[in-house]
Formats: structure tokens, C-alpha cells, sequence
């Protein structure tokens, strides 16, 4: 069938396209306008901007840590059903049914789950297949595991971590490697509390910064197209801005993505000792164009915190609202789920405030990445109202009257008149995620891209446009007419397959018979064990 | 033979359709499951498509396993974790016989991480504590705290109040033993599974976080039966809610009361059960009255169902996805003896197809 969007808007930067033009569809990807041929379906779209379906590099949807967070929590899941739409958990995207729908509805199209435990993979592409409609993908977590962090100790050959990372990635079907907080979930099993970017973890003599560097280089090597994903150490701490810029200052002059680089943002200036570092970090990021980061934006209301950085997580049991949380030592990095509110107090809106700075002040939005890191700085849903947040400086303003000024005062956020324009957005949430993943063929409406779409109907209410998209495709397929899902259908897990080399398969074999006294069959699976059609779909590691 | 109406043999498309218009005509129908991972995905979302309320077979057993992970949290490990890195493993109360092998593995072990080294065992006893198994106490020599008065939950709520330096007004059986070591621990973890009680769950985990003050500790939970905690998982990321959860009103509701098949069924709310179970060993419960669905492992029609299929079990007859408190998370179970027979997920499939054509009765 073919497809003509007539009359649209387009937004496209990545290929330099602008201004009113058709879009043409066939067979699920854009096509250059067919030559004397005539459309089987016509959409006008008169009055409406056209885009690439959005891309959300960072968002908890799915897998054992998400699970549990939905377990310890049914009030929030059933608060949300008898509540009103437009408060913050009423729309939280908690089921992985809900979760496909609201993303589609708001033209999001491709949606990445940030932190799989390698051990939990089965587990997490059971709950990523059974979200509709979009593309997911994962990031595999390295970085607190013992056989990785025996081989840092031992000094292991570049190859043998290379055939380690790589047989990582392939057997849990991951888009790329996340570490997050290294050395220190491990380093807590021996009752450390505390744990900084040249800290060691005890018994392995090992330290963050050279796990991180160990990682990165092997990433590196393998051409696996995502950066290094790097959840740094001293999330959320006043002063933690000084272990974000050490973080930034190890990239070396190699790609490294920074994420919620929000909860670093923090100094100890002010008379709580709780101040705004963004300026500070903002240039660093200008400076150092290897680096990428996703901000991890703070949104008032009651959300729950879920991480495996079981360090951060346990000293945050202390503030949780409601009281109860869950602390999990599990293989490699465990987990903590931790309900919170964030409330527009001083801590609020200093948060709140470090998050837009970090947006507004990083120059180049092929570098800066739309998160909340759902669900920890607010729930995805939230993202209409972001959007307003950066296009629109008289939504700012008005937000700010309402927050703690004294917390304000200690930021720059009141100085900055920067407004997002839809091609900065687009560049944002589509062209530079694709880019960053590795993924060619979406991100941009050129031909030959899949034509995962989202239209939505011009308007002063940007809150309203980006909340109900008038029309959403995937891949070719009409999903969602003004903000309301058409057509179920199920998007695949985008994946990288590294060979692996026989050496290692032979030696986890090895390892897990002696540690565990059970064969590795325990511990991978087949494709078929998904069982639903085509599961996964390969993405090309860069030679 | 693999599916009968009544006690009449059918083929098995005649009793799929007999079920579809049982189904469609039901206003309140309730599920009792128990399959694998695959199994619960389509029965919940034939639920969903029926408007009916589910839970697991042996949902009683899972009430309060559930309720620990939604009102209290915790400190929780994975089993795996556990074997490597634990030197004092604490068993509290009874441990259900289908974990024995894993505390024998436990048992046969010593931790490697972070270095080398001995494993201790306590079992902590309550009045109606059975002793651990004769082999496992062989091998795990598990010294017994606690004491033969007193309810497990008033046991641990001394050793709550000891760990802490308080006094306590009882004198438990080898306390002093218990203190020092798990004082003195690197890593000890507290395995339980299902208790009886709220009261000793909260006492478990309110000992957990006072340890964690200054030292680490944390728990392996065991849940009952692993099929039923795989039912669990699944229902929560698909509906976002545990069992016991129906869709009566076409969004899921979670009420453990409301949704509770047994009270619907005793109350005459439900109007049909769907039962479903690949066990060999249970048979559904008989009920005069309530029209009955039954997919089974029996290879003859179940006497009053209104409709009987037999199928396969996950893991033997066909592959599956289970969850194995082995490894603490979700594992494909390949089939052991591959047979004809359907698994759960194909009938549900040939079932949702067949009511399609039929219209759907809500309450
Ligand atoms: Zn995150």
C-alpha cells in the first residue's frame, strides 16, 4: 500500500528538510515521491507538524527491578485509575500494556530500558514483548560483577574482557553496556557505605574509575555503537557535581554518555548546603564534545525510585514516601526500589531547577537527551509538560512563582531566556538518539527509514500537542488517531549479536558450573523462549 | 483424546467452541490457574478479553507472600548470590520441601566472595516448627535458636529485641550462639518462605533493616510454590497488579478480598470456573452447581466439568518459561518428553480466536 501524508509540516533536521512536503509510505518505510503513481490512502495534514517517531534513550520500563517496583506499589497503580488524567502518577504507564499505549500516544516510537541485569535478561524481554506497538531495546549492566571485576584484578588481556563484554551484550540481547555506579554494589556486599570515583572495591583491589575506563575502551573495540552508558558514582549528594566532572574528565577524548546527569548537578553552596552546579557542568559538557549526556529531569509529585545502585538506594530508604522499600543484593548489581515525592520545597525546586539548566545551557542538542529517567525524576507521562517547560520561557516563569525562591536564587535558571524551537526538539528526542544507538534507518524521515511517524496538529497548547499526537505510525502502520491507540500491534527489541568467541563460551560454562553447580543452560535462552513472532531485531555493531 | 464435553469425547476444536460460548455467555467468570510463564500470559489476557478475575491455584498460600512485597519491602537476595557470598545462613521457621535441594546445594557449599571461606547455620524454631530434614541437618548442622513455647513471630521479636541490645524478657535456646555469630557475620542471610503471619514477616524485615544500620544482612525468600510466584510476576508487569486481581470492570482491579475465586465462587458471584492446572497430582474441586472449564493433565474427562482438555506440561511435554527460585528470576524450561498434547498457551489462543465470533456478556 501506499501511503501519501499530504501538506504536513515536516520536521526533519537530519536531512535538512523543512517546510510544507508530502512524506510517502510504502511497505512500512518512507519512499521518495513516487513518479506518476497515485496514493491508496491520503492523509492531509494540513494545519499539523510531521516528525520521526521520538526516541527515549533512557527509561525504566520493564524487567525484575520495574517488576518489583510495581509489586511494592499496587496503591499507585490503583490511585492512578480512579484519579483524573494530567497528575503525575495517573498516567504512570505502570502495566507493560499501559506502557506501549502512552508511549505511542505521544508519538514515541522506540523506547530503551536502560538497566538489565544480564542475569534477569529472560525476564526483562518477557515484559518488553508484552509492551505493544513500539520498538524497545536494553542496555546490559556490567561494571559489579565478579567475573568481570576478577579479570580487572588479574589483569586480563584486552581480548579476553572483549570476548567477555561481547558474550555479555549477545546472550542477554542487549542495544549496548550500562554500568552503573562501578564497584560499588559490590563493594557495599562488604559493608561499604560510601564510594567515589577512585575508590576500590575491597576485595578485588579494584577502582571505579578503572572499571569504567576498562569498559569503555572494550566498548570501543567491539564497535558497538551506543557509548558506554555510565551511571557515576555519588548520585544525588550535595557536592556531587565534582565526581561528574572527574567522570567527564575520564572520558579521555572517547565517546561516554553521562545518565541523568540532573543528579549530579549539585553543590553545597546556600545555607543547606544544597546548591546548583548545572552552569558548572553545562560548560564542561560544551567543552568536551565526546561527551553525551541525558538529564534525568525532576517533576513535582509522587513517583517511585527504581535503581540498581543499590548503595544510593539504600541510604534513600530513609526518605521514602511512602515507608517501604525494597533492597535487593542480587548477582552483579541487585537493586533498590524506592517510593519517593518530590515535593516543591527547597530540595524540589533546586532539583527541578538543576534539570532545566542543564537543558537550557548545553548548546548542542545532538548531546543532550529528553529523560525524567522514568520513573525516578517523574514518570514519562510527564514529558508534554517538559516539552512546554523548554519551548516556552513564560511556562518557566510561571512555574518558578510557585516554587522555593531562596532555591531558585542559588541557580541561574531566572537568567536563562533560551527557548527549545521544534527543530531543536526533534533533534533531541529523534536524530540524536538514533544516532547515539546506532540506529540508521529511524530518528529522520528520509527515504528509507522506517516510517515510524508522528504527526501532531499545530497549536498554542504544546502541552496538548505532545500528549495527544493527531496521528502516529509505526512502521507504516497507523497506531494512534488524535491521542488514542487504533491498531495493537508488537514492536521488537532492537539487539547487537558480536560473535562470540568459543574460548569464552567455554569458560562462563566453566564459571558457572563451579561457582553455581549449575550448567550455563540455566542461565541463557533461546529466541523461541519469548514466543512471539520475530522478538528481536539485530542492529549492526560498526566495524 | 484430548478434550470431552461432559463425559463425551469431542474433538478437541468442538470442545474449544463449547468453552468460547461458555465463556461469552458468563457475566461473572472466574479463573484458578496454574501453568507456566507463557500459560499465565495468555490465561490473564483471556481474562482481560472476558472480563473475568483470576487467581492462582493455590492463591490462599500466596496472600501473604504477596502481601509482604506490597506493604512491607524488604531486604531481599537471589539464591545465587547467596551461595557465594553468605556465611551465616539463618532458616527461619519451616522451608517447604520443594526448596530441600537448594539448601542441600547451599549446604554443600562454602562462600567464594569475597574470599574463601566456612558457612554457619541456625534454624530459628518457633512451638510448631517441624526439625529440617534429616540429610539437610546433616550436612548443614544447623544449630536450633529459638524456642518451643513461643509462636515463631514472638521467637524472632526476641531476637529482633537481642540483636538490638534490648532486654528481653524470655530466654531462647542457643541465643547467645545466634548473637555472636550473626554479629560477628560478614553476610548473613535469613532464608524464610511462607509464614502463616504478617506479624513475623514485618519482625523478619524490621531485623534486617535494624542489622543493616551498621552491618549487611538480607533474606532469601522462597515463595511457596515457584509456579504460582511466576504467576504472580506476570500478572503484575501485565496489569500491574499481583494476584488477586480481576478485570470485572474492564480495567484490572486488585482487591484481595473482592477478587478473592474461592469467596465468588462459596458467595455465588462467579458464574463459571475456569480451572486450570498442568499438575498431575491435583484435581480441580468439585462443585454441583458452577459450570466448570478444566484443562488438565488427566488423560480422562473430569467428572462434572462441563468441559475437560487435556494438556501438556510446560518443561515436558513442550518448552516454557518458569521461574526458579534457583537462580531467583525467570528460566526457559525445554521440554524433557516432547508430546502432542497442547500446552495452555495454544488452547487459550484457539479459545480467544473462537470468541471472537461470539459477543462478550459483562457484569
Ligand atoms: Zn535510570
Amino acid at each position: 500500500m501506499l501511503i501519501r501524508l499530504a501538506g504536513g509540516e515536516v520536521i526533519d533536521p537530519v536531512n535538512g528538510l523543512a517546510g510544507k512536503r508530502d512524506v510517502w509510505i510504502k511497505g512500512g518505510i518512507i519512499v521518495e515521491k513516487p513518479v506518476s503513481k497515485r496514493a491508496d490512502k491520503t492523509y492531509d495534514l494540513s494545519g499539523c507538524f510531521v516528525m520521526a517517531g521520538a526516541i527515549d534513550i533512557h527509561s525504566h520500563i520493564g524487567g525484575g527491578n520495574v517488576n518489583t517496583a510495581r509489586l511494592l506499589l499496587p496503591e499507585q497503580h490503583a490511585a492512578h485509575l480512579k484519579r483524573p488524567q494530567h497528575t503525575p502518577l495517573s498516567n504512570a504507564g505502570w502495566s507493560t500494556f499501559r506502557t506501549g499505549c502512552l508511549y505511542a500516544q505521544m508519538g514515541f516510537t522506540t523506547v530503551v530500558e536502560p538497566a538489565m541485569s544480564p542475569s534477569n535478561a529472560l525476564h526483562t524481554h518477557m515484559e518488553l514483548a508484552d509492551i505493544p506497538i513500539i520498538d524497545k531495546a536494553t542496555l546490559t549492566i556490567l561494571g559489579n560483577d565478579d567475573f568481570l571485576l576478577s579479570m580487572i584484578r588479574d589483569n586480563a588481556s584486552s581480548a579476553m574482557i572483549d570476548d567477555y563484554v561481547a558474550w555479555t551484550v549477545s546472550r542477554s540481547r542487549a542495544l549496548g553496556v550500562k554500568v552503573i555506579n562501578a564497584g560499588a554494589s559490590a563493594a557495599f556486599k562488604e559493608n561499604i557505605r560510601t564510594f567515589s570515583f577512585d575508590d576500590v572495591v575491597p576485595s578485588y583491589g579494584v577502582s571505579s574509575r578503572r572499571i569504567v575506563e576498562v569498559l569503555q575502551a572494550s566498548v570501543g573495540r567491539l564497535g558497538i555503537p551506543h557509548p558506554l552508558h555510565v551511571h557515576a558514582n555519588n548520585l544525588g549528594i550535595a557536592g556531587n557535581a565534582a565526581t561528574a566532572a572527574e567522570t567527564i574528565g575520564a572520558s579521555n577524548g572517547r565517546p561516554l554518555h553521562l545518565a541523568h546527569l540532573q543528579f549530579y548537578g549539585y553543590g553545597t553552596e546556600g545555607r543547606r548546603g544544597f546548591s546548583s552546579e548545572a552552569a558548572r557542568l553545562a560548560e564542561l559538557v560544551n567543552g568536551n564534545p565526546d561527551v553525551t549526556i541525558d538529564v534525568g529531569q525532576v517533576m513535582f509529585g509522587q513517583t517511585v525510585t527504581i535503581s540498581a545502585d543499590v548503595i544510593r538506594q539504600y541510604s534513600g530508604m530513609r526518605t521514602a514516601s511512602p515507608k517501604k522499600s525494597v533492597l535487593f543484593d542480587g548477582d552483579g548489581n541487585g537493586g533498590g526500589i524506592v517510593p519517593y515525592r518530590y515535593r516543591q520545597d527547597y530540595y524540589g525546586s533546586l532539583q527541578w531547577a538543576v534539570g532545566l539548566e542543564l537543558f537550557l545551557l548545553i548548546d548542542d542538542p545532538w548531546r543532550v537527551f529528553f529523560t525524567t529517567d522514568h520513573p525516578n525524576g517523574a514518570p514519562f507521562t510527564a514529558y508534554p509538560e517538559l516539552f512546554e517547560l523548554l519551548m516556552r520561557r513564560d511556562a518557566r516563569n510561571a512555574k518558578m512563582a510557585e516554587l522555593d525562591q531562596s532555591a531558585l536564587e542559588l541557580t541561574t535558571l531566572a537568567s536563562i531566556s533560551r527557548e527549545y524551537t521544534l527543530d531543536e526538539v526533534a533533534v533531541m528526542t529523534r536524530g540524536a538518539p538514533a544516532k547515539l544507538l546506532g540506529l540508521d534507518d529511524r530518528g529522520h524521515l528520509g527515504p528509507g527509514a522506517i516510517a515510524d511517524i508522528a504527526v501532531y496538529r499545530k497549536g498554542q497548547d504544546i502541552q496538548k500537542m505532545f500528549r495527544d499526537a493527531a496521528l502516529v505510525f509505526k512502521n507504516g502502520d497507523l497506531v494512534v488517531r488524535d491521542g488514542v491507540v487504533t491498531h495493537y500491534r508488537w514492536g521488537r527489541a532492537l539487539r547487537l549479536n558480536p560473535p562470540s568467541d568459543k574460548g569464552i563460551v567455554k569458560r562462563m560454562q566453566a564459571y558457572h558450573e563451579d561457582r553455581y553447580g549449575l550448567s550455563l543452560d540455566w542461565f541463557t535462552f533461546p529466541d523461541s523462549a519469548i514466543s512471539r513472532e520475530n522478538p528481536f531485531a539485530e542492529v549492526a555493531c560498526r566495524s | 483424546m484430548v478434550a470431552w464435553i461432559g463425559s463425551r469425547t469431542v474433538p478437541l476444536p468442538t470442545a474449544i467452541e463449547q468453552a468460547a460460548k461458555l465463556l461469552a455467555k458468563s457475566r461473572c467468570p472466574v479463573f484458578s490457574l496454574d501453568s507456566d510463564i507463557h500459560g499465565c500470559r495468555s490465561l490473564i489476557a483471556l481474562a482481560e478479553q472476558v472480563g473475568a478475575t483470576y487467581d492462582h491455584v493455590n492463591g490462599r498460600d500466596l496472600v501473604h507472600q504477596v502481601a509482604l512485597h506490597t506493604d512491607i519491602g524488604g531486604f531481599f537476595a537471589t539464591a545465587t548470590e547467596v551461595q557465594r557470598r553468605a556465611d551465616v545462613i539463618v532458616v527461619v521457621g519451616d522451608v517447604p520441601a520443594v526448596h530441600h535441594d537448594l539448601l542441600l546445594s547451599l549446604a554443600a557449599t562454602t562462600p567464594d566472595l569475597p574470599r574463601s571461606g566456612k558457612r554457619r547455620w541456625f534454624h530459628i524454631r518457633g512451638k510448631a516448627t517441624l526439625a529440617l530434614s534429616g540429610k539437610l541437618q546433616r550436612r548443614a548442622k544447623a544449630v536450633d535458636a529459638g524456642s518451643s513455647d513461643l509462636p515463631i513471630d514472638a521467637v524472632l521479636g526476641v531476637l529482633r529485641a537481642s540483636l538490638a541490645a534490648r532486654k528481653a524478657s524470655v530466654v531462647l535456646d542457643n541465643i547467645d550462639a545466634f548473637l555472636g555469630t550473626v554479629a560477628n557475620a560478614d553476610f548473613p542471610v535469613f532464608v524464610f518462605s511462607h509464614f502463616g503471619d504478617a506479624a513475623s514477616l514485618t519482625m523478619l524485615q524490621g531485623m534486617l533493616i535494624d542489622i543493616n544500620k551498621k552491618r549487611r544482612a538480607t533474606a532469601l525468600f522462597l515463595p511457596s510454590d515457584d509456579d504460582a510466584w511466576g504467576m504472580v510476576l506476570t500478572s503484575t508487569w501485565m496489569t500491574g497488579f499481583p494476584p488477586r486481581t480481576g478485570f470485572s470492570t474492564g480495567s484490572p482491579v486488585y482487591d484481595p478480598w473482592l477478587c478473592d475465586v474461592d469467596r465468588m465462587i462459596a458467595g455465588e458471584e462467579a458464574d463459571l470456573h475456569l480451572w486450570v492446572s498442568e499438575r498431575d497430582e491435583v484435581d480441580p474441586p468439585r462443585r454441583s452447581g458452577l459450570p466448570t472449564i478444566v484443562l488438565t493433565r488427566s488423560d480422562r474427562p473430569v467428572a462434572g466439568a462441563a468441559v475437560t482438555v487435556r494438556i501438556g506440561k510446560a518443561g515436558l511435554d513442550h518448552d516454557g518459561v518458569v521461574y526458579s527460585s534457583r537462580i531467583g528470576t525467570l528460566r526457559s524450561a525445554v521440554a524433557k518428553a516432547p508430546s502432542d498434547l497442547p500446552s495452555v498457551y495454544v488452547i487459550v489462543e484457539q479459545l480467544q480466536h473462537a470468541l471472537q465470533g461470539e459477543d462478550v456478556a459483562s457484569c
